[in-house]
């Protein structure tokens, strides 16, 4: 099969869907029509994606329409992590939606909005993990904010519309940072290379980052950390995460702070690979290390005082982000490694939080921490994702986050970086800390009266339990070809082979982490 | 005779512009200083189309026309007709308009400071001008932290993306059109969706106050 025409499938169909509904009117057309719609686009995106990753999984790279699009091993990581998340907090998004219809709070227009702009959002993060133009990589960092800004406002309460307006302002002004980096890039390349229009191609680009002008690429590094860094949820650059996650539905919410940031992180990583191969990897790593390390300081004492579920995981995220941020600021085969892994356990850890707190929004109405008790014995079901997603989320074992965070303090140790170690493990306790108040005080304890006993629907549930046992999976026995690809991407961020790293005595022996001591390296 | 001195003087006048775009006391003057400077942008663009003989020029400074100086002021006049008395949006800067030209100055020199260490021939001759550019992204930022108008606001990011016009026009004036074009287009998606945002706001808070819009804290 064609795989170049798959990728195109890929992208046309959450798009088809998003017109199509965009086109129908709310008022005649029943709701079920728009929920056949986002069905249908969850359905293709999902086995579309499924085949695309699995063919780049054993060894393809996909090209599609000339060089304008292109899927790597790199790649094929967020493809995965779009597929599964949009997927699951898509099927989510069906009772959580009907639910908010039977409470008042969206009439069919906004239901339309919200199918609509879900599809969309999914259009905009694949074609900008997809794109290998890299202009177009920066128009569809910006059509992720254009597409969930009306997702974050759905609400239309003065709180929605005013989280979404510091959203849009704040991401549309840090991203022009972004394309100002881009364009120097761009005209760097275009100066050395014979055909100006190949200048645009991220692959084209990269035989020539060596001959480009230093300063001129620290400076175009610096502005995509920042311009990128600020959709990723980056401090100082985060002040829209916590407000818009908060106001967003809760399964928008989870495809925002699940695979948004990471898409995000991945187009600084595009930029880092350039900035590495053209400067060396140590200016890039410090901008990376400082961004990371003050995001963590900062978010972990943030999320320890939220007594807003939402902004509490908010935070999370924005400390999550961090950590992954000074993965990639240690550098070598173990940091990058680590950083990836914790891009994909985060996106899927986050997710499932997100959606819990939807759960737990439907039983109490509220989002405040000191309202919301003894869920497990109001919803046992919820209850016990929720503490099983609290340790998860607070990198206990044997869940996906626990091998990253593991990577990350390995492989800080073994670059030397013991001092960046214990500042973040320090600020890692915070966290931990703030997730077993929440394990203590809202999971357990004695429900409030009047809070009806009951778990929530099957559909809901269907795809939180999904999500955990996917983070189970990652952190007990991690698959191989998932594993392997994790070392292939390294490799593509550090563009080294993989065999090169098999001589590395520190790698060789956390590998042995990564992939449950099977398929870690290809030796 | 056209050389590159022109183009750093109307690179000049963009920073003036641009200082008037954010010190104006309305949002509609607001709106037609940015038309004006875009207007110099367009100039810019013929003026390095006709000095480094570039056609792709030609057809940016057509675009860049329709586009800036015609369809975003249009958009955002059209806005403060719909937004009418639900809300007032000529609220003064959080910063006295002296203290903003001097915060302005010094973004400016860093920026001039910055472009200096840059070793590119193409940008050799344009270096002020680039800086100017440069000094764009920081002035819409300006622009965008000190008012408390969420219209004006939208300024700040027309100002940031006017910045990236300029700069792709220096350092790549034989760019492709479609690279050009794609980022036009979705400059103007931005603004309108900005514009649709600051209608809804005023429509359900009645204020476009960015003071009163700041509830989300902690």
């Amino acid at each position: 099969m064609d795989m170049s025409q798959i990728l195109v499938a890929l992208l046309a169909a959450p798009l088809a869907a998003a017109l199509a509904m965009a086109a129908l009117p709310s008022k005649s057309v029943p709701r079920t029509a728009f929920v056949a719609l986002h069905v249908a686009s969850l359905a293709a995106v999902c086995a579309a994606g499924t085949m695309l990753v699995v063919s780049v999984f054993t060894g393809l790279e996909v090209y599609a329409l000339g060089e304008w699009f292109h899927v790597d091993r790199l790649a094929a990581l967020f493809v995965a992590l779009i597929a599964v998340i949009g997927t699951c907090t898509g099927v989510y998004s069906i009772p959580y939606v009907r639910h908010d219809v039977e409470e008042g709070r969206l009439d069919p227009s906004q239901v339309k909005q919200y199918y609509a702009f879900f599809s969309l959002f999914l259009f905009s993060m694949l074609l900008t993990v997809a794109s290998n133009n890299i202009i177009m990589m920066w128009v569809s960092v910006e059509l992720t904010t254009l597409s969930t800004v009306f997702l974050v406002g759905v609400y239309g309460t003065k709180l929605a519309l005013e989280a979404a307006w510091k959203y849009i302002i704040v991401c549309t002004a840090g991203v022009a940072f972004g394309l100002f980096g881009t364009l120097l890039v761009y005209a760097n390349a275009a100066d050395i290379m014979a055909d100006a229009h190949q200048a645009v191609f991220w692959t084209a680009i990269l035989p020539y980052a060596g001959q480009m002008d230093h300063g001129l690429m620290m400076i175009a590094f610096v502005f995509a950390a920042i311009g990128f860094g600020t959709k990723a949820g980056l401090f100082p650059m985060h002040t829209w995460l916590p407000d818009a996650h908060s106001e967003a539905p809760s399964p928008v919410s989870g495809l925002l702070s699940g695979v948004l940031l990471k898409c995000a992180i991945l187009v600084v990583l595009r930029f880092f690979i350039l900035a590495s191969l053209c400067v060396g990897p140590a200016f890039p790593q410090v901008v990376m290390m400082i961004l990371g390390v003050l995001s963590v300081c900062y978010a972990a004492l943030m999320v320890y005082r939220q007594s807003d579920v939402k902004r509490k995981l908010a935070y999370s995220s924005c400390e999550n982000v961090g950590l992954i941020a000074v993965c990639f600021g240690i550098g070598g085969p173990i940091g990058i490694a680590a950083g990836l892994i914790h891009c994909i356990g985060h996106g899927l850890v986050k997710s499932l939080m997100f959606c819990l707190s939807g759960n737990v929004m439907m039983k109490y109405g509220t989002r405040d921490l000191g309202v919301i008790r003894g869920v497990v014995r109001v919803a046992p079901v919820t209850g016990a994702l929720l503490a099983a997603g609290c340790l998860a989320i607070a990198g206990f074992p044997p869940f996906a986050l626990f091998v990253s965070e593991m990577g990350f303090v390995l492989g800080g140790v073994a670059a030397g970086q013991v001092a960046v170690v214990v500042i973040v493990v320090a600020a890692l306790v915070v966290v931990i800390m703030a997730f077993a108040h929440v394990i203590t005080g809202s999971v357990l304890g004695e429900a409030p009266a009047g809070v009806e006993r009951g778990d929530v629907s099957p559909l809901a549930l269907a795809p939180e339990v999904v999500l955990l046992a996917l983070i189970v999976w990652m952190g007990v026995a991690m698959p191989g070809p998932l594993a392997a690809s994790i070392g292939d991407a390294t490799g593509i961020v550090l563009q080294q082979d993989m065999q090169d790293f098999a001589h590395d005595g520190w790698f060789v022996e956390i590998s042995g982490v990564f992939a449950g001591g099977a398929e870690g390296v290809r030796s | 005779m056209l050389d590159f001195s022109l183009v750093n003087v109307l690179g000049a006048c963009l920073i003036i512009t641009s200082m008037a775009v954010v010190l104006a006391r309305t949002g509609r003057v607001s709106a037609q200083l940015y038309a004006l400077q875009s207007a110099v942008l367009v100039a810019l663009l013929v003026a390095l189309g006709a000095v480094t003989g570039s056609t792709e020029l030609y057809m940016w400074s057509v675009s860049a026309f329709v586009t800036k100086v015609l369809l975003v002021p249009g958009i955002l006049l059209f806005t403060l007709r719909k937004v009418g008395d639900s809300a007032e949006v000529d609220l003064a800067p959080k910063l006295s308009p002296m203290k903003c030209v001097g915060l302005v100055a010094v973004e400016v020199f860093v920026c001039f400071v910055a472009v200096s260490g840059i070793d590119l021939p193409t940008a050799a001759a344009v270096k002020p001008t680039l800086a100017v550019a440069l000094a764009h992204f920081f002035i819409g930022l300006t622009c965008i932290v000190i008012q408390r108008s969420i219209f004006k606001q939208i300024f700040g990011y027309c100002l940031m993306e006017n910045g990236s016009h300029v700069a792709l026009a220096l350092l790549a004036p034989q760019a492709p059109e479609l690279v050009e074009v794609g980022i036009a287009t979705d400059a103007i998606f931005a603004v309108i969706i900005l514009a649709v945002m600051v209608c809804r706001i005023a429509r359900t808070t009645h204020t476009l106050d960015a003071d009163d819009l700041a509830e989300l804290k902690g």
